[in-house]
């Protein structure tokens, strides 16, 4: 590490020593071990591309008939991602309409070395999808359903198509996916890519796990069908791969029969407690779905909810009366003991007051219930998250942990918060783990040690009209994340301007392995350039 | 009928409020037909962040069918259809003036306006839009089911002006509007129904649709094996009360409405712009196809005159108008078929 005397300050300041940069070609790992030293605890947006070669790039292009757009029109629609705190424009934007045309667009860049990221909701948080130059490819072009088949409970979709357009199709055939995130607007390449959690992921497992088959033009623009028997390598690497060694043009999802639910609520004053009988529920498979969503740290609800009759009547015979939180009026008449003995507490209870005048009408609209049962779940909360908890910065550090440490993770990150934001929101959920599916897992959000399940939790502070500098929000991801490496964690949304933390938890073997093969997929290193390594 | 005293509507945001939610994209048909996301209200107002100019997005501008379903899911609270109307009227100003019939008699009828007489201060009325008056047998049924007058100056060229993008003179509003204080409001275009919320705020007004299914003789002959059809743009435009409106409808009757999971209405025979001025072709009634996709009413009951075109020309069901519905013989003559 060198260091330099700056005249103007008069004071010995540490820069990270980087070598020039031939242009189009890759620097150095700004992962590598000491790549954190000396780094203030600052925004980490990537460089912009320096643009070398994209004349003859997009020459070439014109050649192969693909066609690119360029300007403010075309390219400004993706200049942030959902996270709305990295900023980056390409040179040019792309929108994905064939196997094929990708092929020939990433043949293309690896010859002329024109870096390509791919988008497809644009729901990342850290500028994973956010291009810093280059080219932009759009896979929301390719959003249609190629088939149904309702026997086998199989949809074959283009990869760009978003999960809510998949759950309209879907519903004509009276089928449902099994799930994805709850957001109307990921696409479902994307959350194959990472993950995707649900609120059913305890006993369904993550999005990407419903996967049968993908077809994925590889980052030198071969387009390969793959699967766990038709090329596996494959298909273990780019699930959950971060859209580092291919990109996924079609997926072929199991699907299942769209059911309506029956929802309970309980609610808690200790978030442990909370959690203790979320695990409760998910290892004896108690309940079709479960998480948890915090008002505040002494308003905690457990959602739980039920696909039939049947799984609802068993919870309420053998579960229900050893969860230990309140039903509503129950904990109203709680809350009002305990503010009643803390009066100086009176902006809290307002505070609360106000939340659920806002937010529980909103899982209640008569249109969505029908003989007391939730209809189209995947629109009632996403509509809720986008309004109440949404926001032009969506700033969403998580810890992914095993079972077993998952609530000291929780406590600790839930400390960082309160240091940080007047109003937060915790949202945890388990998920199934599927031991066929470990190859998949590797270098992922899926911690190492977990067995069995893995637990989540995102931490989003209540911007609430606030103003807050990206050096505050990075001072609280990279506190949140630091728990994680203390404890051995890992992250959801590990990429893009959180990537400094991807050695540190993974450790130099394992991330220099996955290195050794991007480099062996993408020689000239132009796919997604920016998100891991 | 239902509640007819709306609230005046919150100050909407303008583009610049837009945080890239992709949610009206969703809902968007431009979108359904190009999967450009230039071709969205959310591409639009990120182009408007970044620089774009008006010409620069005359394409979706002009492709647009301003049926407000984007409104509504806007988090953000962004007047979306208002904002593509203000470009449509940029558009309109910035270039050389387009020649059309269609043009040439609505800035006609603008400078003129309309004479009208004078009405009895409260008693309601019925603007039922050109295409309803085409139809002199059903326009009448209209007004027998409702009981309502129809106004001597009904905003044609009003509503076709909002259309367009072309500036309605002051002196022509006001003379509109004027027409229109004190009265009870039913209008048939549902783009001059969502205006009319805006310019005469406390007014009582509803759309066609929603008034005529509060009739008994409409309403109790809707079957569980219908589908509904909802003229989108008065849905969208005043869609709180008419998603719980739409919603008892469908309980009490257990039709099948045209609605998506979102509770947004699909709108089957909505024209852009360019489509309207025969600049270039539709997109094959797509959205009418859509709506029908996975779905086997044996009946279609359309609010639109529009709507039941676009369902004459993708099925062969029988598609009747909501005002046809009932215990008239000469509307059960007309369609025999559609009623059994």
């Amino acid at each position: 590490m060198a260091g330099y005397y700056s005249p103007l300050t008069s004071t010995r300041t540490l820069l990270l020593k980087i070598p020039p940069v031939e242009p189009g070609t890759v620097g150095p790992c700004p992962v590598a071990p000491d790549a954190l030293q000396g780094i203030k605890r600052q925004q980490t947006n990537p460089a912009r591309w320096n643009g070398a070669g994209w004349q003859d790039f997009v020459a070439a292009l014109r050649t192969s008939s693909v066609e690119l757009a360029e300007g403010a029109a075309a390219c400004g629609v993706y200049a942030t991602d959902a996270g709305g705190t990295a900023y980056g424009l390409p040179h040019g934007v792309v929108l994905a309409r064939s196997a094929g045309q990708i092929s020939l667009l990433l043949k293309a860049a690896q010859a002329h070395r024109v870096p390509v990221t791919v988008r497809g909701g644009g729901l990342t948080t850290e500028g994973e999808s956010v291009a810093f130059g280059g080219v932009l490819l759009d896979m929301s072009g390719m959003s249609r359903v190629l088939n149904v088949d309702a026997q086998a409970l199989t949809v074959r979709a283009e990869a760009g198509i978003y999960w809510h357009a998949l759950a309209e199709e879907l519903r004509r055939e009276n089928l449902d996916y099994l799930s994805a995130p709850l957001n109307l607007t990921s696409s479902v390449g994307g959350t194959l890519g990472v993950g995707g959690i649900d609120v059913n992921s305890a006993r369904l497992g993550c999005s990407a796990d419903q996967a049968l088959s993908l077809q994925v033009v590889t980052p030198t623009g071969e387009i390969v069908e793959c699967s766990d028997g038709e090329n596996p390598e494959l298909f273990q690497r780019v699930i959950l791969g971060y859209g580092q060694f291919g990109i996924i043009t079609e997926a072929t999802l199991r699907v299942r029969p769209y059911t309506p639910l029956a929802m309970h609520y309980y609610y808690y004053s200790s978030l442990r407690t909370a959690i203790e009988d979320l695990q409760m529920l998910d290892r004896n498979d108690a309940s079709d779905y479960s998480g948890i969503l915090t008002i505040m740290d002494c308003a905690v609800n457990l959602l739980v909810a039920f696909d039939s009759d049947e799984r609802e009547a068993a919870f309420r015979k053998n579960w229900e009366s050893r969860l230990r939180g309140y039903g509503e009026f129950g904990f109203a008449l709680c809350m009002a003991g305990h503010y009643a003995l803390r009066p100086w507490k009176f902006r809290e209870a307002l505070y609360l007051l106000q939340r659920k005048r806002e937010v529980f009408p909103e899982f209640r609209r008569p249109e969505y219930m029908r003989e007391g049962k939730m209809h189209d779940r995947s629109v009632v909360f996403s509509r809720a998250v986008w309004k109440h908890w949404g926001s032009r910065q969506m700033v969403i550090p998580d810890l992914a942990t095993s079972a077993d440490k998952f609530i000291e993770a929780v406590e600790r990150g839930n400390a960082v918060c309160r240091k940080y934001f007047v109003h937060y929101t915790l949202y945890c959920v388990g998920i199934k783990l599927r031991p066929d599916h470990q190859p998949h897992y590797e270098m992922s959000c899926v911690p190492p040690d977990a067995e069995g399940w893995a637990y989540g939790c995102e931490f989003e502070p209540m911007i609430e009209g606030g103003i807050y500098s990206r050096d505050h929000f990075q001072s609280f991801k990279n506190a949140i994340y630091d728990v994680g490496v203390d404890m051995g964690a890992s992250y959801y949304r590990f990429g893009g301007m959180m990537k400094g933390y991807i050695r540190r938890v993974f450790g130099d073997a394992l991330v220099d392995r996955h290195l050794a093969m991007k480099r062996r997929a993408d020689p000239a290193m132009i796919l997604n350039r920016d998100v891991i390594f | 009928m239902p509640a007819t005293l709306a609230r005046a509507p919150a100050a909407p945001r303008d583009y610049a409020a837009c945080s890239g939610c992709n949610l009206c994209v969703l809902v968007c048909p431009m979108w359904r037909s190009h999967r450009d996301p230039r071709f969205t209200p959310e591409g639009l107002a990120k182009a408007l962040q970044h620089g774009a100019t008006a010409a620069q997005l005359a394409a979706p501008v002009e492709a647009c069918s301003l049926c407000g379903a984007c409104d509504p899911v806007c988090p953000e609270g962004i007047d979306l259809p208002g904002l593509v109307m203000d470009l449509r009227q940029k558009l309109a100003n910035s270039l050389s003036p387009r020649s059309s019939p269609l043009l040439d008699d609505l800035c006609a009828s603008l400078q003129q306006g309309v004479a009208s007489g004078v009405a009895s201060r409260s008693a309601p009325l019925l603007l039922p839009g050109p295409d309803l008056r085409a139809d002199a047998a059903l326009l009448a049924r209209v007004q027998a089911l409702l009981g309502l007058a129809i106004a001597d100056d009904d905003g044609d060229d009003i509503a076709l002006a909002l259309e367009l993008g072309v500036e309605i003179p002051q002196h022509r509003l006001q003379q509109f509007l004027a027409s229109l204080r004190g009265h009870s409001i039913v209008a048939a275009d549902g783009l001059l129904l969502r205006q009319l919320r805006r310019w005469l705020p406390g007014s009582q007004r509803m759309g066609l649709g929603a008034a005529l299914s509060s009739r008994p003789a409409v309403r109790s002959n809707l079957l569980a094996t219908d589908l509904y059809v909802i003229e989108a743009r008065a849905y969208h435009g005043d869609y709180e009360r008419m998603v719980a409106y739409y919603d008892r409808l469908q309980l009490e009757t257990g039709c099948a409405l045209n609605l998506d999971l979102q509770r947004i209405a699909i709108p089957a025979g909505a024209q852009g712009l360019s489509q309207k001025l025969g600049a270039t072709p539709g997109d094959g009634d797509a959205q009418a196809k859509w709506i029908l996709k996975g779905r086997r009413p044996a009946r279609i009951v359309v609010e639109s005159m529009a709507d039941r075109a676009a369902f004459e020309r993708v099925c062969d069901l029988p598609v009747v108008h909501l005002a046809e519905l009932g215990e008239d013989p000469e509307m059960i003559k007309r369609r025999p078929h559609a009623f059994g």
